[in-house]
């Protein structure tokens, strides 16, 4: 396995902007441009070599070490390759990643993997809001790949998400599923209040809620083929880490109906 | 050359290119998967009558089904992939939608895709939703037993090959029926391969042309027995039946596989129950792209 590793030396009073710290980019520059790269974000001019002990060469994986909640856009944009990170990181970590994979072990701040359309994305610990959401000026959230959080997660999980799909393997916050029009949230601790709020389409998958908004209707309970189907994806993609398997039936509410209500919250307990 | 007592011709069958595709039936049971399979199959024999030739290539258990239920896989060979596609259309539509519990997956991969359910979502009437999961896109058509859920797309190949074959003559009807049998089910321990004709087995083999205008195929009059005499008959005085075993392969690999392990079945066991002799269907080498040499595929 070979890549750059960069090691926090100076815990920086700002936060960082690290979005350009990933395997591509770094492959088209030599190491002693590496550490002129500004990632600060205010007039300080914070650079690499400012905060960061850089050592390895380039290739398809990135570390950081000592990583804290205010390095911001880690691995934003990836492509390919994979990008570990041993501590906190602070928001937006994965966004817009279309490939490859971030490793993030320790807790993720807001907005992580917002506008993602591919790859892969595992917190170790919690995430805060809006759990493959929006950017801002775009039209959907997450449109693609897979986001896995093994703690528990903020509210708005998901908002206006289009495809692809979210584990949480812990609680998810309020209002998950917010404007969805596709895609899964599956929580293996239960949703909180309103999931689904003005969700169009896509699935909501939980044990339990703790509010569920009057604009969705129960249908029933139901024998899903379609959740087979996405146990057999999860068990292969995530091996160990894949959520328990889903009882044969589960109470499918629909919604929301204040939208076009081809949405569902699937209970399972 | 004869082997246990059987003469084999030293000749060849001629294929043809034909475009393959597949789906992958499941259901709740193995029951009612192939309950939906074979009514896909019904009316699939011969792609110049009907359109297509379509059959079971075999059962799958649980776990190599993307649903882990029970499931077939059928094949599904037609002129062209534009072809294939239509009759896969209608045929999914009629036969798999309507049968209860059923979902329907592709059964071939490859770069090539065809439409599997982007025709059958719409008897949702705007209530069909489609889940994505990786690569894959799947419909789930509201029905009366719950959903049907169907793959948007499967794979379709345009080098499989049509019309492999094994022709055998023997003196007694029963026994060369329960011969043909036996290879039939030897060459359904091939994957890739299916044998179209009613239980895999063709009692009107073809000639191309007819005296009659329009009809483009009629009886093979050289191997009808009843007309030796009248015609230039390719049976000698002994042989009272004919049946013929057409194969249709993903792979010209797997046809050939398949026609050697029905070559074996019949030479082993055809001896005792009145087979004299193996030949194979061609038209002078001219037409088809692929040809299977009977000496090359001998046990």
């Amino acid at each position: 396995m070979s890549g750059l590793t960069f090691r926090l030396t100076n815990a920086p009073a700002d936060r960082l902007d690290l979005s350009g710290l990933t395997p591509k980019h770094l492959a088209s520059i030599p190491l002693a441009e590496v550490l002129k790269l500004n990632v600060g974000t205010t007039k300080t001019g914070l650079k690499v070599g400012d905060v960061f002990a850089v050592s390895g060469k380039p290739g398809e994986t990135i570390k950081f070490e000592g990583s804290t909640n205010k390095l911001d856009f880690i691995g934003a944009d990836l492509e390919h390759g994979s990008i570990i990170v041993e501590g906190d990181v602070g928001v937006s970590a994965g966004s817009n990643m279309r490939g490859g994979r971030l490793d993030i072990r320790g807790d993720a701040g807001s907005l992580l993997g917002s506008g993602i359309s591919g790859g892969e994305i595992f917190v170790k610990g919690s995430a805060g809001s809006q759990v493959g959401g929006l950017t801002a000026g775009e039209k959907f959230g997450m449109t693609g790949g897979l986001i896995v959080v093994e703690g528990h997660a903020g509210d708005r999980a998901g908002d206006r998400m289009r495809r692809g799909t979210i584990l949480i393997r812990g609680k998810c916050g309020s209002f998950a599923g917010s404007r969805m029009v596709g895609g899964t949230i599956w929580t293996e601790l239960g949703f909180g209040a309103d999931p689904g709020l003005l969700m169009r389409r896509g699935t909501l998958i939980a044990p339990s809620v703790d509010q569920i908004l009057p604009t969705f209707v129960d249908t029933g309970r139901h024998d899903l083929v379609v959740l087979r189907i996405l146990s057999r994806y999860m068990r292969e993609k995530l091996g160990a880490l894949a959520p328990k398997p889903l009882p044969d039936l589960v109470r499918k509410y629909a919604g929301d109906l204040s939208t076009i209500g081809k949405g569902e919250l699937l209970t399972t307990a | 050359m004869k082997l246990n007592g059987i003469a084999i011709d030293d000749t060849f069958a001629e294929a043809f290119g034909m475009a393959g595709t597949g789906v992958i039936i499941t259901a709740d049971t193995l029951k009612w998967a192939r309950i939906a399979a074979v009514t896909m199959s019904g009316f699939g024999t011969s792609v110049i009558g009907a359109g297509a030739e379509v059959g079971i290539d075999r059962e799958l258990k649980p776990e190599e089904t993307p649903d882990g239920r029970p499931g077939v896989r059928v094949l599904l060979f037609g002129f062209s992939p534009d072809a294939a596609a239509s009759q896969l259309k209608t045929r999914v539509g009629q036969c798999v939608l309507t049968s209860p519990g059923s979902a329907c997956y592709a059964g071939v991969e490859s770069d090539k895709r065809i439409g599997l359910g982007k025709g059958p979502r719409y008897f949702g009437d705007g209530f069909q939703t489609a889940k994505k999961l990786g690569d894959k896109r799947y419909w789930r058509v509201p029905v009366m037993d719950g959903e049907f859920v169907i793959e948007e797309t499967t794979g379709v190949v345009a080098d499989a090959v049509g019309g492999g074959n094994l022709i055998i003559l023997g003196n007694d009807r029963a026994g060369l029926l329960q011969t043909a049998e036996a290879a039939v089910d030897a060459i359904a321990t091939v994957d890739d391969v299916i044998t179209p004709f009613p239980g895999g087995i063709v009692r009107s083999g073809s000639k191309v042309g007819s005296k009659y205008k329009g009809a483009i195929a009629s009886t093979n009059d050289a191997f009808c027995p009843t007309l030796r005499g009248r015609v230039k008959s390719e049976l000698s005085p002994d042989t009272i039946a004919v049946l013929e075993i057409v194969i249709d392969g993903l792979t010209s690999k797997a046809v050939a596989e398949a026609m050697r392990v029905g070559l074996k079945t019949i030479i082993d066991q055809g001896g005792p129950k009145g087979v004299t002799r193996i030949t194979a269907g061609n038209y002078g080498g001219k037409l088809g792209q692929h040809h299977y040499k009977l000496r090359e595929l001998l046990p």
